[in-house]
């Protein structure tokens, strides 16, 4: 269950007669009884035969009435129900479950349920009321009512999450809401209108019918999607939002809560005098836009962003007599801020350097997608900052500690939100990465022994997102705990018996170069026949999990996070008595417009140096496109399984 | 108290981790005592130098002081100090936290921070957040724990914590917990007890250490300088719990002479605690009867009654204060059919009783050698139970046997191991010890290790290889002992979905791009039945062309690797499971294609393990085999040279690649 979000609302309600509601439990179908699968969800440990909620804000309460068939015994731990609750403003009121027997024998709740405390904290408490079934075996049907009473002084803003772990045949949704129309947000705007978003992927409508009661009726919703490499949630589920508003449309919406933010955002990125004398320091009169932004950024970087290392406390800012801050100015000042205050502290210096300079408001990709048909500003998380260098506009994270400059962050890429322009303010999206943006260069160099042994160093040089995550994570680590994060990392990509011992990096606070890291590796690499050695082909991908091969179908989207290139050059010093009798065969699988693997190798004396070159260009996919997907990954992941094989020669035979 | 990132990690099932737990604070603003200074106690901790073996520990504890005070009934009342300096960003997390439950009462609990620039700050009301333990879905606890995130904690500040707490009315012993996660440069237990009442002590993984006498009945013991224990990057290592060193004192009924004294106080506790928790109602009674109608052996009746306990009893952990060690009653498990460990093994005695069986419980701790035969108490969290047989039943099946020191012999079964038969025992339990709570006959027992043939796999795999390298085939497994029974219960535990991803995820880790054509598991309704996994599988250019040859890997799927490396070792070598597992591989070769070279068998046998496999070619066909044997589960760290030898080896032939030429 998600917990119902409420407003702020005068308490002048006439007091509501305690709620009589009471749903009737529903006697089983002989064919519910007998079932033991469902053609409908195949192989699932259960199923929702029905689910009900209801909020009802006349008589303030919101209920819960599910029926739930369990077909496995996994299936049974639908038994135990957790409902969450916020103490403040709800109480339990009203729990009844029961056990039906695939026999029809009904076994009631009779134990107490139990009121958990989930959470405290000076002004909030959440609770779990946990209660389980009695009796449940495979084929029983499970039957429970609850009803949470709210204070009188509260509305509702209902989320029907519509998708539940497993497949609902039947779901009935209802909403009362307020006859209020003192509903004021926390400026103190009545919101008048009440607006809901039907996210659901059949036909299933919303009914509202002349006393201003909302109905929501669907069948056959498919169980909650979960796949590796999905998008957030929030852009593949099933749900109902409701929200009050002042506004009638989403265009108005957009409009003015733009206009309401841009004009924050200005006024915290003034340009005050005290900036333009800061900026004054840092360009010189000559610099050209792109030097006046590079400077400035470099300046705002060096600043303590307070979201990767800590915020000073009340109690701390008192001590040392820091005053609140309140815009770009006392962030400055301050020599510290949090990622938003950062971001838009380099507008407003920009601005002050002359450079045009724009403000935007994102939503954060690893949270969530940006849904411009969801009226509410909630939704956006972070700023970023839009600077105009030679006539072209240039995306900037100034806000992301260690971002290079030109590089966003990926969670904030392809990411929707609000802007500020020459030409106004509006909605817009921000620009992928390239692939270019996100390299990795892996380069060994390893001495192979007669006994199958390898040793050697390995050079990790990062470009983009790669960097910028072990640039981050050693803000908030020291660098002995960074090398251990990595070395540990790289157990994913290094042969079976192959040790790595980081040895130490390059750049790690540099963001504007690259990121280099090296390696000392060792251990066991190679097999031996008579006459043959054999090495892996491709050393870093051999023992690889490659992605997307082993699932033949999908039906969500893929999200890889960002587009990237792999490149990787290893070089085996061969053992003296051997020669090559095989390489990897040259390779080049290509996926149109998509992704490419180039695989090639180069011989010299007593050595040969294999290369490896992976490209995805791509973010997001849509489902139609696995197919392809699937198809070049296999290939890819067979083809990263080729050998080195190598031959005794008649020298090393004698001896 | 303790600090947060000490917590032990989830139990299996936790009828006694309750006890586990150290301190305990409830959450009223005025136990926060605003305003007060920093106490002399923590100034002085704070100057207290960073121990030469912190190393690159990101925090370290100056200081750690329990005291105990005992009343007349045995109740302590607990306070401790602590102070916990900085080191690094990632140390930041090292903060205070107390946990309690509803019967238990917290006099206060005060938090300070000597920041970095010597400035102090007291934490207020606002930075104290309770948290409930409701994170696992099949646990009701109703404890809680009370964690505090004082003001300017950054590197070089130290937080200096103090609390004092009536702990559990039941409670009549300590287990001192002072090896940490993190290096602890000063710390002590005193326990002040009333004129005339009596102690023992005892140690885990650490020699005794005699306390000095500060008042009459006023012990005081002291470590210096004890360095931090981790596990990171050691593999195949023991649980944290078992490594790290504690000592116990008691006071109550436990505090007698003798260590198998000790024990029988401990079972005799928990004898009376479970008293009548057992008796068994009508309904009970007749369900055993129909259940055992008809039974012609010992083993019948016992397995049925077992299997349905197993089978019908929804495994849901019920921990509220003494409720965490006391079982529900038989009659009320048995309605509801769900229950805990401690259930559990209440509704087994109970329907044995009926059957004419004794069985007895025995609490003792799911991770290998957390419970110490040396170090007498309640530590642990898990229950299962004792059966006794009678002299003459002498069946092969029952080989999770405990003689005890009485001549009795005991079937060891744990009613929440779902799927492993009775008379087998689950791979983790073994070599553990536990409590035979048997009343005046109670003791503490070594769980039997079983040997290899109780445990393993026989998979046969029938392919064709063809010349551009595609492997077609089937594979056919069979699963006995525990290892059969964990794949049982992950079955249970699983959907279609996604048992095919974990199937496929297992294969594409030794066949990349492989696809299962189709897979089926049989599970006998008999748990002593092996479970078999049937599939068939198609792997693209699973052999390489290398010029005019074609590579193969006869060992298609499955590893006997297990973790290890190359760093000095100083614990010991959890080698996790007995058993044995064989692999039997043919391949049939592309027409016109013949074997020229092969890799060497290889022979190794070594006292914890042996493992033999060879290649041999006839025909058209390449044959692979190999048996891999464990008989001991853990081994001292001074073999490790031996096992990285042996795990070598097995990897290296898993690697061995046959050479196949065109005729």
């Amino acid at each position: 269950m998600r917990k119902a979000t409420f407003l702020a609302l005068l308490a002048f309600f006439a007091l509501a007669s305690p709620a009589a509601l009471h749903a009737q439990f529903q006697e089983p179908t002989k064919e519910e009884l007998q079932m033991t699968s469902d053609p409908k969800a195949p192989g699932a440990a259960a199923v929702y035969l029905f689910r009900q909620e209801t909020t009802d804000d006349a008589l303030h309460f919101k209920s819960y009435y599910e029926r739930v068939k369990v077909l496995t015994e996994k299936g049974k731990e639908l038994a135990t129900v957790r409902i969450p609750y916020e103490v403040r403003s709800f109480k339990v009121a009203a729990i009844r479950g029961r056990t039906i027997h695939s026999d029809g024998t009904v076994i009631p709740l009779a134990t107490k349920p139990s009121d958990l405390v989930d959470v405290k904290t000076a002004g909030y408490q959440r609770n779990t009321t946990v209660f389980t079934l009695p009796s449940v075996e495979v084929g029983s049907i499970l039957e429970y009512y609850l009803q949470l009473r709210y204070d009188d002084n509260l509305v509702s803003e209902p989320i029907w999450e519509i998708q539940q772990p497993y497949f609902v045949h039947k779901a009935h949704y209802f909403f009362n809401p307020s006859k209020s129309d003192g509903i004021m947000n926390s400026r103190g705007d009545v919101l008048n209108k009440l607006m809901y978003g039907v996210h659901a992927g059949n036909d299933a409508k919303m009914v509202h019918d002349p006393v201003n009661h909302y109905t929501f009726d669907i069948a056959d919703v498919p169980p909650i999607p979960n796949d590796d490499w999905m998008p957030p949630l929030n852009s593949v589920n099933w749900r109902v939002d409701f929200y009050y508003t002042n506004y009638s449309t989403g265009a108005e919406f957009w409009q003015n809560e733009g206009k309401r933010w841009a004009k924050e955002a200005n006024r915290f990125a003034n340009p005050s005098k005290t900036l333009q004398q800061a900026v004054a320091e840092i360009v010189a009169p000559g610099d050209s836009e792109d030097q006046k932004a590079r400077k400035l950024y470099d300046a705002v970087m060096k600043l303590d962003n307070t979201s990767f290392t800590r915020q000073k406390s009340a109690a701390e800012r008192k001590n040392e007599k820091l005053k609140a801050i309140k815009d770009a100015e006392g962030v400055w000042k301050e020599k510290s801020g949090y990622d938003d205050e950062i971001a838009l502290l380099y507008v407003a210096l920009a601005r002050a350097a002359g450079l045009q300079a724009y403000p935007m408001q994102v939503v954060n990709r690893s949270r969530a997608m940006f849904d411009p048909t969801y009226l509410s500003t909630s939704q956006l998380d972070d700023d970023i900052a839009i600077v105009v260098i030679g006539g072209k506009e240039v995306f900037l994270d100034p806000g992301q500690k260690m971002c290079p400059f030109g590089l966003l962050h990926w969670k904030h890429t392809l990411a929707g939100g609000l802007r500020l322009a020459s030409s106004g303010n509006g909605y817009a999206v921000t620009p992928s990465n390239t692939f270019l943006q996100n390299a990795v260069q892996r380069i060994a160099d390893l001495s192979v022994d007669t006994d199958g042994s390898v040793k050697g160093t390995v050079r990790f040089v990062m470009t983009g997102q790669e960097a910028l995550r072990w640039r981050q994570l050693s803000i908030k680590n020291d660098t002995e705990e960074v090398k251990k994060q990595f070395n540990e990392s790289m157990r994913a990509y290094l042969p079976d018996g192959v040790q790595a011992d980081f040895d130490h990096f390059l750049a790690l606070d540099d963001y504007n170069n690259n990121l280099i890291g090296f390696v000392q590796v060792s251990g066991g690499l190679g097999a031996s026949t008579g006459k043959r050695f054999f090495l892996p082909g491709l050393f870093f991908e051999s023992h690889s999990k490659h992605p997307f091969v082993a699932e033949d179908k999908r039906t969500i989207p893929i999200d890889v996070l960002y587009p990237k290139k792999d490149d990787d050059d290893v070089t085996y010093h061969l053992p003296t008595g051997y020669s090559i009798e095989s390489t990897p065969q040259v390779n080049t699988l290509t996926w149109p417009k998509h992704a490419m693997l180039k695989i090639y190798s180069s011989h010299m004396t007593g050595a040969i140096q294999i290369s490896r070159s992976m490209v995805y260009n791509y973010t997001l996919l849509d489902p139609k496109d696995y197919a392809e997907l699937h198809d070049f990954y296999q290939k890819v992941a067979t083809a990263d399984q080729q050998q080195l094989v190598l031959t005794r020669t008649q020298v090393a035979q004698g001896n | 108290m303790g600090i947060s990132h000490l917590s032990p990690s989830r139990p299996a099932c936790v009828a006694a981790a309750a006890l586990l737990v150290v301190a305990c604070h409830p959450a009223f603003a005025s136990w926060f005592s605003k305003g007060q200074p920093i106490p002399q106690w923590g100034l002085d901790a704070a100057k207290t130098h960073t121990p030469d073996n912190a190393g690159d520990a990101p925090a370290v504890i100056l200081f750690d002081e329990y005291l105990e005070t005992i009343d007349g009934q045995g109740r302590a009342i607990e306070r401790e100090r602590e102070a916990i300096r900085v080191l690094k960003p990632q140390g930041r997390g090292n903060t205070c936290e107390v946990s309690y439950d509803e019967t238990e009462k917290v006099n206060y609990f005060r938090v300070w921070t000597i920041a970095a620039d010597e400035k102090h700050y007291q934490a207020q009301d606002t930075d104290f957040t309770d948290r409930g333990d409701t994170d696992v879905p099949i646990m009701l606890s109703t404890r809680k724990a009370r964690i505090a995130h004082p003001p300017a904690v950054d590197v070089g500040a130290t937080i200096v914590c103090e609390s004092e707490e009536l702990m559990e009315p039941y409670l009549q012993e300590k287990i001192w917990g002072f090896q940490s996660g993190i290096p602890v440069a000063f710390e002590a237990l005193e326990i002040d007890l009333p004129p005339g009442r009596v102690r023992t002590d005892s140690w885990h993984n650490h020699e005794a250490i005699k306390p000095v006498e500060i008042a009459p009945n006023h012990l005081r013991w002291e470590i210096r300088n004890q360095p931090a224990l981790t596990l990171r990057d050691i593999p195949s290592a023991p649980e944290w719990a078992a490594l790290a060193q504690r000592m116990t004192v008691q006071w109550g009924d436990a505090a007698v002479e003798g260590r198998d004294n000790q024990w029988r106080a401990i079972g005799q506790w928990v004898t009376t605690l479970e008293a009548n928790r057992p008796d068994p109602s009508p309904e009970i009674t007749a369900k055993v009867q129909q259940l055992i109608a008809g039974a012609p052996d010992f083993y019948t009746r016992l397995s049925r009654i077992t299997e349905s306990i197993q089978k019908d009893i929804r495994y849901f952990i019920v921990m509220r204060g003494i409720g965490g060690l006391q079982a529900n009653h038989a009659a009320d498990i048995f309605r509801n059919r769900y229950g805990d460990c401690k259930d559990k093994t209440t509704l087994l005695i109970s329907m044995l009783q009926v059957a004419g069986i004794h069985a007895f419980y025995v609490p003792l701790d799911h991770r290998r050698v957390v419970v110490d035969p040396d170090d007498p108490s309640l530590i642990g969290d898990h229950m299962i139970t004792a059966i006794e047989l009678p002299p003459d039943v002498q069946d092969p099946r029952l080989k999770a046997i405990v003689k005890a020191k009485d001549g009795n012999r005991y079937l060891i079964f744990d009613p929440t191991d779902e799927r492993t038969p009775v008379g087998n025992l689950s791979s983790s339990l073994q070599g553990c010890y536990g409590t035979l709570a048997a009343g005046p006959s109670s003791q503490i027992i070594a769980l039997p290790v079983l040997g290899p043939d109780a445990n393993g796999t026989e998979r046969k795999g029938a392919f064709t290889l063809a010349a551009d390298g595609t492997l077609t085939g089937s594979v056919d497994t069979i699963h006995t002992g525990p290892q059969g029974a964990d794949l049982r219960t992950t079955l249970k535990y699983s959907d279609e979905k996604e048992r095919r991803e974990a199937l496929e995820t297992a294969i594409a880790h030794d066949v990349p791009g492989a696809v299962v054509n189709s897979f089926e598991f049989v599970q006998p309704p008999d748990l002593d039945k092996p479970l078999e996994l049937h599939y068939k599988l198609t792997a693209a250019q699973y052999a390489h062309s290398a010029g005019p040859l074609l590579l193969v890997r006869p060992r298609v799927i499955g590893s006997d690797v297990q973790a290890f490396n190359d760093k000095p070792r100083a614990i010991p070598i959890d080698l996790n499971a007995t058993g044995r597992w064989r692999d039997t591989y043919d391949i049939t070769l592309p027409p016109g294609f013949v074997v020229d070279e092969m890799p060497d068998p290889i022979d190794i046998d070594v006292d914890f393990a042996s493992y033999h496999s060879a290649m041999t070619a006839k025909a058209n066909q390449l044959h692979y085999e190999r048996e891999y044997v464990v008989r001991q589960v853990q081994i001292p760290a001074d073999k490790a040279l031996s096992f990285r030898k042996f795990e070598g080896m097995i990897m290296s032939d898993e690697k061995g690649t046959a050479v196949l030429k065109k005729q």
